[in-house]
C-alpha cells in the first residue's frame, strides 16, 4: 500500500466505526419508564435559560398532571446561542418534538425552509379567542406553522417616587410630545438622573413608528415615518434627558439597572420586564416602585396602538409523537397554559378578564387603571414581518439606525441609505 | 571444485543478505506502522473536524445553500454577487486598513520592548509577564475594559487628551475611530506575544559577534543594525507572516467591541462571512467570501516567502 491508501484506509476505518458509535447512542429513547413500570411518553422541548425562564417548568409540570403518561423534557439552550443551536439541529435532521419559536425572525426561517409541521388547518378549528390577533403574526404565505402562548408587547414603565419628587402627574393617553417634555422635567444632573432610557435594539424607534403608522419595514418604498421618532430621540440625547446611545451601547448598559436603581425615571419596553421587575423586588434586589402606562402615541385620540412579538411552539417536522404535541401546543396556547403563566407574571397571548384578573393578582404587579388599560392595548402591530430576507433587512436597518444614534449620519441620510440598502437586498 | 565452493558461498551470501533485507523491510514497515499509529489519532481528528470542512466549504462557495435544503450548484454566481456587493467591499478594505494598522506597529514595538527586556535587569521577569498578560487575558474583559478608556465623554483616554485639544475623537461610537480603537487594541493585546519571540531570537545571537564588532569598533547603533537585525530576520519572517495572517483573520474583538458598527465602520470579513452564513444563511454565498480571504491570505504568503529567499541570498 501506499502512504495515501494508507491514510485513506484508516481514515475510513475510523469513519466506520465512528457512525457506529453515533448509531449505538443514537437509537433515541422515545419512551421512559416510571415507578410504577408503565411507560411514559416522552415529549421533548427545546427551551432556552430553563433554570431561569419559568414558564417552561411551570408549563411542563401543568401539562403533566393533565397527561399523567407523558414525560416533558426540556432540551436546554443557552439563549445567546439559541438560534445557532437550534438551527444546527434542524439542519441535522435532529427529531426534538416541540421547537419553541423565541422570535419571529428565527420563525421565518424554519417555517419558510420547511422544518415545521403546518398547522393551519388545525388553528382553524381551536379556539383562538383574544390571542386571534397574535396567530395573525404567525402567518406566512397564508399557512400557520406555530401557536403561540406568550405575546410581549410594549409599555411604558415609570418610576412613581420620581415622579412624586418632580412634581409630575403619571403618564395616561400620553403622546409624543408629553413623553420628550416630561422626560426633560424629569432629568436631574447633578444627581445622574435621566428623564428616560431608551434602549439600543433599533425597534425602540423603527417598530413603534412602524406600528402608529401602520407601516411594513420589509417595504422599502418609503422609511420617512420613522424621521419624527428619530428627531425626537436625538433631541432627548442633546438635552441629556437620555443616556447617549454610544455610552449605553459601548459600556454594555442594561435595561434593568437603568430602571431598576432609579438612574432613568422612565422606560419603554417589552411587558417581560414587568414579571422581571415582580421578581427583582421579591428577591431584594431592586425597591423601585413602578407601574406601567401606554405606549406614548402618535396623536391624543384614546386609542393605544404599540408593538409587539409572540413567543410560540412548533412541532418539528421529524416529531416522532406530533398527536402529543399538538395536545401540548393546544394547552399552552390555550386559557389553562394562560392562567399558569399568568400567575408567575408572563403576559400569555390568551387574556380574556379571567386571565388578566390572575396576572394583577400577583403579588408587586401594579393595581391601578392606567396600567390594566396599558395591558389591554387597542393594537398590537407585529415588531417585524416574517419574510425570507428578513435577517438581512434586519442587519441593515440595525446599522443605519446606529449610525443614525450616534449621530455620524442626519435621520434624512440614513433614512435613504435604508431605503435603496434594502431594496438593493430584495432585488 | 573452488569455482564450485565460490559460488556456493556466493549463494549463501545472498541469500542471508535477502533475509538481512526482508527483515529490514519488516522492521521499517513496523516502525511506519507504529509512527502512523502515534499520528493517527491527531490526524484523524485533523480530518474529519479540518480537512473535511475545508473541502465542503470550497465546494459550497460554488453553491446556494441556507443549511435545511439540498445545495445548488450555481457556478460562480456568488462571486459575481461578491463583486456588486457593497458590504463586502468595505470589509475588504475595512481588514486591509486593519492589517496596515496594526502590523507595523506590532513588529516594532514588540521589538522594541524585547530589546528593553532582553538586559539584565531588577524586575525584568515581573516587566516581561506584565507584557505578555494581555495575550492571555479574556478577550471579553479586554473588550469592556477598552470600551471604558474609550468612552467618549467619561473615558480616561479622552479625558487626557481634553487636556490638548478640544474635540477629541468618539473612537467606538464614531465611524471615523473605531476601526483606529480596534487597532490600538489589538497592537497592545499581540505586542506581549510577539515580544516573547523576538526575547526568544535575541537570547539566541551569540555573544561574539557582539564581541567582534565591539572590537571592530563598532557603537551600539552599528551593533543593531549590522548584527542584532539580520541575526533576527528569521525571527521577523515568522512574526511578520503570523500577524498578517491573525490580522485578517480578525474576528472576536470585532465582535465583542463593536459588532460590526457603528453602521459597517469596524465590518471586517471573517464577521463578514460569519452574518452572510449565521445571520442570513447564505452559507454558499459566505464560503465564496472565506474562499477569497484564503486566496488573499495564500497570497500574501507566499509573496513574503519570495521576499525573504531573495534577502536570503542577498
Amino acid at each position: 500500500m501506499k502512504v495515501w491508501q494508507k491514510v485513506l484506509a484508516t481514515a475510513a476505518v475510523a469513519g466506520v466505526a465512528l457512525s457506529l458509535g453515533a448509531c449505538g447512542n443514537g437509537s433515541d429513547k422515545d419512551s421512559s419508564a416510571d415507578k410504577s413500570g408503565s411507560k411514559k411518553t416522552v415529549l421533548k422541548v427545546t427551551t432556552w435559560n430553563y433554570a431561569t425562564t419559568p414558564e417552561f417548568a411551570a408549563l411542563f409540570k401543568a401539562f403533566e398532571k393533565e397527561h399523567p403518561n407523558v414525560d416533558v423534557q426540556q432540551v436546554d439552550v443557552p439563549a445567546d446561542d439559541y438560534d445557532t443551536k437550534v438551527t444546527t439541529m434542524m439542519s441535522s435532521g435532529d427529531t426534538t418534538d416541540i421547537l419553541t419559536m423565541k422570535n419571529l425572525l428565527s420563525y421565518s426561517n424554519y417555517a419558510l425552509r420547511d422544518q415545521l409541521v403546518d398547522l393551519s388547518s388545525h388553528v382553524k378549528d381551536i379556539d383562538q379567542g383574544p390571542a386571534a390577533d397574535t396567530y395573525k403574526m404567525y402567518k406566512v404565505k397564508g399557512k400557520t406553522y406555530a401557536q403561540p402562548y406568550r405575546t410581549d408587547f410594549w409599555v411604558l414603565y415609570y418610576n412613581k417616587k420620581l415622579f412624586d419628587a418632580a412634581g409630575i402627574d403619571y403618564p395616561d393617553n400620553w403622546t409624543w410630545d408629553d413623553y420628550v417634555t416630561n422626560a426633560k422635567k424629569l432629568t436631574d444632573a447633578s444627581k445622574g438622573q435621566y428623564g428616560t432610557y431608551q434602549h439600543i435594539w433599533r425597534s425602540t424607534i423603527q417598530a413603534i413608528a412602524a406600528a402608529q403608522n401602520d407601516k411594513n419595514l420589509m417595504d422599502p418604498s418609503s422609511y420617512e415615518f420613522m424621521k419624527p421618532y428619530y428627531e425626537r430621540a436625538l433631541d432627548l440625547q442633546k438635552s441629556k434627558a437620555q443616556m447617549t446611545y454610544g455610552t449605553a451601547k459601548s459600556t454594555k448598559v442594561t435595561y434593568n439597572s437603568q430602571f431598576e436603581e432609579s438612574k432613568a425615571a422612565m422606560l419603554y419596553m417589552g411587558t417581560w420586564f414587568m414579571g422581571g421587575l415582580v421578581n427583582d423586588t421579591n428577591s431584594g434586589q431592586t425597591n423601585v416602585e413602578w407601574s406601567i402606562a401606554p405606549m406614548p402615541q402618535k396623536s391624543s385620540n384614546g386609542k393605544t396602538t404599540t408593538f409587539g412579538s409572540p413567543t410560540g411552539f412548533a412541532i418539528n417536522k421529524n416529531s416522532k409523537n406530533k398527536k402529543i404535541a399538538q395536545e401540548f401546543l393546544d394547552f399552552c396556547s390555550g386559557e389553562k397554559g394562560a392562567k399558569v403563566m399568568a400567575k408567575i407574571g408572563i403576559t400569555p397571548s390568551y387574556r380574556n378578564d379571567a386571565v388578566n384578573k390572575i396576572y394583577f393578582a400577583t403579588k408587586g404587579m401594579p393595581t391601578d387603571d392606567v396600567a390594566k388599560k396599558a395591558f389591554n392595548p387597542d393594537k398590537i402591530a407585529v415588531e417585524f414581518p416574517v419574510a425570507k430576507d428578513g435577517p438581512a433587512v434586519d442587519k441593515i436597518l440595525q446599522e443605519e439606525h446606529d449610525l443614525i444614534m450616534v449621530g455620524d449620519e442626519t435621520p434624512s441620510k440614513a433614512i435613504s441609505n435604508m431605503q435603496s440598502r434594502v431594496k438593493e437586498e430584495l432585488k | 571444485m573452488k569455482r564450485a565452493q565460490h559460488s556456493h558461498f556466493i549463494m549463501q551470501v545472498t541469500s542471508t543478505d535477502e533475509k538481512i533485507s526482508k527483515q529490514k523491510h519488516r522492521l521499517q514497515r513496523k516502525n511506519t506502522l507504529i509512527a502512523y499509529s502515534f499520528i493517527a489519532p491527531n490526524f484523524l481528528g485533523f480530518f474529519i473536524f479540518t480537512l473535511i470542512p475545508v473541502v465542503f466549504s470550497f465546494v459550497l462557495a460554488f453553491m446556494s445553500w441556507d443549511s435545511f435544503s439540498t445545495p445548488k450548484f450555481v457556478g460562480l454566481d456568488n462571486f459575481s454577487k461578491m463583486i456588486h456587493d457593497t458590504t463586502f467591499w468595505i470589509s475588504f478594505k475595512n481588514t486591509f486598513l486593519y492589517t496596515i494598522g496594526v502590523v507595523p506597529f506590532t513588529l516594532l514595538i514588540s521589538l522594541g520592548l524585547a530589546i528593553l527586556l532582553n538586559k539584565k535587569l531588577a524586575g525584568v521577569k515581573f516587566f516581561r509577564t506584565a507584557f505578555f498578560f494581555p495575550y492571555v487575558t479574556s478577550l471579553v474583559a479586554i473588550a469592556v475594559v477598552w470600551n471604558m478608556l474609550f468612552h467618549p465623554t467619561m473615558g480616561p483616554i479622552n479625558q487626557f487628551l481634553r487636556m490638548f485639544i478640544a474635540n477629541p475623537p468618539g473612537w467606538t461610537t464614531s465611524s471615523q475611530w473605531a476601526l483606529t480603537a480596534i487597532v490600538i487594541v489589538s497592537i497592545w493585546r499581540f505586542m506581549g506575544y510577539y515580544m516573547i519571540l523576538y526575547l526568544a531570537g535575541l537570547q539566541s545571537i551569540p555573544k561574539e559577534l557582539y564581541e567582534a564588532a565591539s572590537m571592530d569598533g563598532a557603537n551600539k547603533w552599528q551593533q543593531f543594525k549590522n548584527v542584532t537585525l539580520p541575526s533576527l530576520r528569521p525571527t521577523t519572517f515568522f512574526v511578520t507572516i503570523m500577524l498578517v495572517i491573525n490580522c485578517f483573520k480578525i474576528f472576536d474583538l470585532v465582535q465583542v467591541m463593536t459588532d460590526g458598527g457603528p453602521g459597517r465602520a469596524t465590518n471586517v470579513l471573517v464577521y463578514e462571512i460569519y452574518n452572510e452564513a449565521f445571520v442570513k444563511f447564505n452559507f454558499g454565498y459566505a464560503s465564496a467570501i472565506a474562499f477569497v480571504l484564503f486566496v488573499i491570505v495564500l497570497g500574501v504568503t507566499i509573496i513574503q516567502f519570495g521576499w525573504n529567499k531573495r534577502q536570503e541570498k542577498a
